[in-house]
């Protein structure tokens, strides 16, 4: 996942490891002013911890950065990084701080080290904690913005699901034949009252259950499919195959359907003369066969709109992510009219 | 006195069915003359029977309501009053909004007998006092045209089949562009050959400024164009710089024609 260098975000990490480091900085002056008891002020003691904790904590971010490159480094590695860094940057930093103080500098702080082993405890140990420290917050951050993305395309992906299945058109045109229906033929107008009903219920169960079974899905097809064709009449016909052996197969929902819907929304529904519609599953060797096929106008007509394209970019990208490889989708023309699309995948998940 | 004749065009049988139930129930003097269940049948019927009033579904198979009444007002013979046209659409009512209080009407599936009501009263005051239809028709329907809403790559090379050849054109070569049923035939002072695109697809890949549409299948380019013309009978047509033939420019695109 590519992730975007965000300025502002830059900017506050800084000042919150600026902020961070100046804590750690003034508890360590503290001990050594008032627990090592060394010759020195506590704003002497101050100083010194600073341009020492500044140095190791560049000389660590800088060696990360160029040998990890920003990826995750070994356990090892990184008590290597701080063995090796921490002597540096006490050098460095006692370095620096003796002349900023103009005190007289000692051959590269090491006196020091022969004076006090405790100085030298305290440094490791900081900067120890410090990396510790700043290693579990970025990788909190980078899991907290992990979490949110995977969130934020998870919704996204329900929310054009269910805007895929129960679109507006669908609902007020089969709302107004059911409206028709009712004055001119009232039996038929409770008939297609229950299919509608088995079909919203089952559109929108799917939209939050993991799988489902083939048994429900053709429920769910044939229910669409019986409403769609009181809709248009003798325009559409269908059939759909349901070998008893397959009927308690498990599979995810809403892989047919959005197929079912596209034959019928660019297939069979722009053609004049209308056309049909066979939904089958078959079984070969250890795979499941799931095929669509329609009579329609075909793909040469097919859309340029992205509505068409929605419904099988998102079959696609969901057998995608709940199979990666072992999933197969196609659709092809079919002969002598229409288009044909199939699914296949592995029979045991 | 003549009754009023109307036609529905819808392509759903229940829904066409208790269209034409309401209407005689509410206006039982209006002669339903044909139902049609598709937008080609739609025009094809209109200009025959010659309807004062058409029901239009917008989504329709062969062609939507819109583009019918596009053709319809391309179409329409000189002498006779353009049909009050009514819109029916389950959706896209906001598109529609423009014809309220229009000339031209709309209903929303499911349609109410109240809101029917309305338009029926509407529709019989109108057809009381015929006059103006196809001018305001014309108007209404021009500001319904997509005008390429967002501006996609323009195209400045086509890639055209010439038999087993592909024929690279520059677009501005191009004289005019003519729709035929699945292609487009792109015309140039000395050639001619197809691409396979719609003409909607084409249009929204070119220059505003310097291809005009002047009838529902053909789109010129301005630079080509000599002058503009009116025939015995009133039709526009165009003469072009290096083709010989003349470009009938429709009703609804003369706006483009007139004088500063």
């Amino acid at each position: 996942m590519a992730r975007k260098i965000q300025w502002t975000d830059i900017a506050r990490g800084t000042l919150h490891a600026v902020l961070t480091l100046l804590v750690i900085c003034a508890i360590c002056a503290l001990i050594v002013t008032y627990v090592i008891r060394l010759q020195s002020t506590f704003w002497q003691s101050m100083v010194f911890s600073i341009c020492i904790g500044g140095a190791t904590m560049l000389l660590i971010r800088a060696g990360y950065a160029l040998i990890w490159r920003y990826a995750k480094p070994s356990n090892w590695g990184m008590a290597l990084l701080i063995a090796v860094a921490t002597p540096l940057g006490f050098m460095l930093g006692s370095v620096t701080a003796s002349r900023l103080l103009h005190l007289p500098v000692d051959d590269f702080g090491l006196r020091h080290l022969h004076a006090n082993a405790g100085l030298v405890i305290l440094t490791v140990l900081a900067s120890v904690f410090s990396t510790w420290f700043f290693w579990t917050q970025a990788r909190l951050q980078r899991l907290n913005a992990t979490t949110a993305a995977i969130e934020q395309r998870a919704t996204k992906a329900r929310l054009q699901m269910l805007q895929a299945q129960i679109e507006p058109h669908m609902l007020f045109n089969t709302l107004a034949n059911l409206q028709g229906l009712i004055a001119l033929d009232p039996i038929r107008a409770q008939r297609l009252l229950d299919q509608l009903i088995v079909y919203l219920r089952s559109t929108l169960s799917s939209s939050r259950v993991e799988t489902t079974t083939l048994a429900q899905e053709f429920e769910l097809m044939q229910a669409y499919l019986e409403v769609m064709s009181v809709r248009m009449g003798t325009r559409l016909h269908y059939t759909l195959e349901l070998p008893p052996a397959l009927r308690s197969i498990a599979l995810p929902p809403m892989l047919l359907q959005p197929l079912v819907e596209n034959a019928i929304k660019h297939g069979v529904e722009p053609n004049i003369a209308g056309g049909s519609i066979t939904v089958r599953a078959g079984q070969h060797g250890e795979r499941l066969m799931l095929t669509v096929s329609d009579t329609g106008r075909g793909l040469e007509a097919a859309p340029i709109e992205p509505s068409g394209q929605l419904g099988v970019a998102n079959v696609k990208e969901r057998l995608q992510m709940l199979y990666q490889d072992r999933a197969t989708f196609s659709l092809l023309p079919n002969t002598p009219s229409g288009a044909v699309a199939q699914i296949t995948l592995p029979l045991l998940p | 006195m003549i009754p009023t004749r109307a036609l529905i065009a819808e392509d759903e049988p229940v829904l066409a069915q208790i269209l034409q139930q309401s209407l005689q129930r509410l206006w039982p003097t209006l002669e339903i003359v044909a139902v049609v269940d598709n937008g080609v049948a739609a025009v094809e019927q209109t200009l025959k029977l010659l309807p004062q009033i058409v029901f239009l579904d917008i989504k329709m198979p062969g062609q939507s309501g819109l583009d019918a009444a596009r053709e319809l007002a391309e179409e329409w013979p000189e002498q006779v009053v353009f049909p009050l046209l009514v819109f029916v659409t389950a959706y896209e009512q906001f598109a529609l909004e423009a014809f309220d209080h229009a000339a031209v009407d709309y209903l929303c599936k499911p349609i109410s007998d109240e809101r029917l009501a309305k338009t029926v009263e509407r529709l019989r005051a109108r057809a009381a006092q015929p006059g103006g239809e196809l001018e305001r028709a014309i108007q209404q329907l021009r500001s319904l045209m997509p005008t390429s809403p967002t501006p996609q790559a323009r195209l400045t090379l086509l890639r055209a089949a010439v038999g087993n050849q592909i024929r690279m054109i520059p677009i501005a070569d191009v004289v005019y562009f003519e729709a035929t049923d699945k292609y487009v035939r792109v015309v140039t002072a000395d050639a001619e050959s197809l691409i396979r695109l719609s003409l909607k697809e084409l249009l929204a890949q070119l220059d505003p400024e310097q291809f005009w549409q002047i009838h529902r299948g053909t789109v010129v380019n301005t630079a080509n164009i000599i002058l503009a013309q009116r025939d015995d009978l009133g039709k526009l047509s165009l003469r072009l710089r290096n083709r010989p033939e003349l470009l009938r420019v429709s009703r609804v695109y003369a706006h483009l024609f007139r004088q500063m």
